[in-house]
């Protein structure tokens, strides 16, 4: 029982931290129908940034997040108005020159990173990184945790936003239907602006906290891209609650099939993929769009 | 007038003919940019260094003639298609009499095939996986097999146990990460078990590179309940690892990541959390030779720069090659590379102090163990004769 609560609490804090580097994601897919390949590369600024500040100024990482957030919202909503805009738009889905441009936009930032940093390996040291908390027996790393609150409080900010601001609202409306947004007034192409600058806060918010974990250069951030693509699948592409839900599955799966099977670790990625690859087929709308297929049938019946 | 410059023309081109031929020519492709550049850029440097030394001295001595070295010296960039076809280049266009390899087993892999298509001895300082050699007679290394460090390792804590500071029987808790690299270290340790009845591997997980959660991994080992820890990881992989070991309060007896711990990155990532941890290297600044001595003296006057196994080797690897092409007398391939494959370097800088290849190509020389000291310090505690200070063992509670 007390390894059963210890495994499924290390779940809930690893899906803390694999929902809040995939929010970043789902916003920009939601609004703008397009996939962020750049998105590991600002995670990898982010993290660099919060490096440049904790080492000049001796600044907390969490208490970074006040710096870098608003910082890299600026920048996405520079990124949009110079190069993102003019992408052809598509309703349908991601155009592989918006797949193109962003991949080649990451490989601008890790070599902007390489030029800038170089290769050495870079972290942060701080009083709590090695530090943890015992309950229910288990030991549970304090920076583990602290990104466990600030995931729990972005989801919570978001669903404010999303649901009691105009802005929200606005979002909201394109992300359904970008023309019935605009016929209502709805200025589309400032949202979406404003879309890929809360992405890229998020995406930000995701390096800073990475950068409390793990030890970092400038081509971090790859596989936690391939697992964010796995959880915005399983989430459903454009609901952040979904995304909560997706990185809970996920990282349940990962932990338990760890503790309670004979899998080797190293099938951990294998596990990933092979869920995205079933959800695509199985239930092409994610969890959510599963929730909705039942939940139709139960009504039929 | 106008056949007078023909005269000169001829004349200057005549002459200029030998002068051409009393170059060597060396061709080096290094990840001196992109994701392996670190290392990389620190192959650079002291690749040049010793070319420049050997210039400095005269040039290299060829069949009775005073020869000077010209290096060309490319990037690849850290992309494996590009590095081979850089070495092609450099055999096809820029016409090199042999080249030095690169860095990191997957470069040096992709490079290595090339030598033997146009039969040109190819030296590498910066590959240690065993499968890149054996394959071609034009292919050398001067990195000995990972395997061997895994076995150093453990020739290492058997002494231990025969000082009665760790008492058998132990069992191991074996993590490697899922490359060549920690394939070989398994295999390494797995061949001592093997024929050592005093130790168990109790559990042998592999991991993937930069894993994003290793609570799993560390969560099985914590049941295992083992008395040793020996793990093979890449820098990043052993800092994240470490920290969650640490943050989930686990302790062995002893604990090594392979070549990973004195690394000055990972103390500073882990601070005392890397005090007691033992790694092995291909070379260490403390072995006690004097020739390691006055290296580390001129290496940092030249350079500015405390020098690292990755300057050592290969600083030593681009004297390795010289040394081979002053024995072979001539800038003849076939020469050199019976050179290589007979070279034995005395008064090397390299653990045992004799540099040579064995019949695969590869050098088979001494790993060096080291351990980290609390404050920042670091000992030489193997070989036994070499030491600096004494292993402690078992690591003490914190």
């Amino acid at each position: 029982m007390q390894k059963l609560v210890v495994v499924a609490l290390n779940s809930l804090l690893t899906a803390g931290l694999y929902a809040t580097m995939s929010y970043g994601l789902a916003v920009i897919y939601g609004v703008m129908r397009i996939i962020n390949l750049a998105h590991a590369g600002l995670m990898m600024l982010a993290a660099y940034a919060t490096f440049a500040l904790n080492d000049r100024f001796a600044l907390d990482p969490f208490l970074s997040l006040l710096v870098v957030a608003p910082a890299f919202f600026l920048l996405g909503m520079a990124l949009y108005a110079t190069v993102i805009r003019w992408l052809p738009r598509s309703s349908a889905g991601p155009s592989m020159q918006s797949l193109l441009l962003l991949f080649g936009l990451w490989l601008v930032l890790q070599n902007l990173a390489y030029a800038i940093w170089g290769g050495d390996t870079q972290s942060i040291l701080t009083p709590y990184t090695m530090s943890s908390v015992e309950f229910f027996g288990g030991r549970f790393g304090v920076p583990q945790i602290l990104v466990f609150a600030v995931s729990i409080l972005s989801l919570v900010g978001l669903n404010v936003v999303l649901r009691r601001t105009y802005l929200g609202k606005a979002i909201r409306a394109v992300t359904q239907n970008r023309d019935a947004a605009m016929l209502s007034g709805v200025n589309a192409g400032w949202i979406a602006a404003v879309a890929f600058g809360i992405g890229t806060a998020f995406a930000a918010m995701g390096g800073s906290m990475l950068s409390t974990l793990y030890a970092f250069t400038p081509d971090f951030g790859r596989s936690f891209l391939l697992k964010a693509f796995c959880i915005i699948v399983l989430g459903g592409m454009e609901s952040f609650t979904g995304v909560a839900v997706g990185a809970l599955v996920l990282s349940f799966i990962e932990n338990f099939a760890s503790a309670y099977t004979s899998i080797p670790v190293s099938f951990q990625d294998a596990i990933s993929f092979t869920l995205l690859v079933v959800v695509l087929v199985a239930a092409p709308g994610g969890l959510p769009g599963l929730w909705r297929m039942l939940d139709r049938r139960a009504v039929a019946r | 007038m106008s056949r007078f410059a023909s005269i000169a023309v001829f004349l200057v081109v005549l002459l200029g003919l030998p002068a051409r031929a009393q170059e060597i020519k060396i061709g080096a492709v290094l990840p001196v940019t992109g994701k392996e550049s670190k290392i990389g850029g620190a192959y650079k440097q002291a690749t040049e260094l010793a070319v420049k030394e050997a210039n400095d001295a005269g040039g290299v001595q060829v069949g009775g003639k005073k020869m000077k070295v010209n290096l060309t010296l490319l990037d690849d960039t850290s992309d494996a298609a590009k590095s081979a076809q850089l070495v092609e280049q450099l055999i096809t266009q820029d016409k090199v009499h042999a080249i030095l390899g690169g860095y990191g087993s997957h470069l040096v892999q992709a490079q290595s095939v090339v030598p033997d298509r146009y039969g040109v001895p190819y030296l590498s300082g910066g590959a240690g996986a065993t499968a890149i050699f054996g394959r071609s007679k034009w292919v050398f290394g001067t990195l000995s097999p990972v395997e061997h460090l895994a076995l150093t390792q453990m020739q290492f804590l058997d002494d231990l146990v025969k000082q009665g500071k760790l008492k058998t029987p132990l069992t191991i808790a074996l993590v490697t990460e899922n490359t060549e690299h920690g394939n070989d270290y398994a295999k390494g340790v797995n061949e001592f078990v093997k024929s050592h009845p005093g130790y168990k591997v109790a559990i042998a997980e592999k991991f993937e590179l930069n894993t994003t959660d290793y609570h799993p991994l560390l969560q099985r080992v914590a049941e295992a309940k083992t008395d040793l820890f020996l793990a093979d990881s890449h820098l990043e992989d052993f800092i994240a690892m470490h920290r969650t070991y640490t943050q989930m309060g686990l302790h062995h007896l002893m604990l090594t990541h392979g070549a990973r711990g004195s690394d000055t990155a990972a103390r500073k990532a882990l601070g005392p959390a890397t005090d007691y941890i033992f790694a092995s290297g291909w070379w260490s600044d403390l072995l006690p030779y004097p020739q390691v001595k006055e290296f580390n003296v001129r290496y940092k006057k030249e350079t500015g720069v405390e020098p690292q196994w990755y300057h050592a080797m290969a600083y030593e690897t681009t004297r390795a090659l010289l040394t081979a092409i002053s024995k072979a007398g001539s800038l003849d391939p076939e020469k050199i590379r019976a050179a290589l494959a007979s070279l034995r370097m005395e008064r090397s800088i390299v653990p045992g102090q004799v540099l040579y290849f064995t019949k695969t190509g590869q050098s088979d020389l001494p790993f060096v163990v080291t351990q980290n000291k609390p404050g920042g310090k670091v000992d030489l505690v193997w070989p036994k004769e070499d030491a600096t200070g004494p292993a402690v063992a078992p690591i003490p509670r914190s």
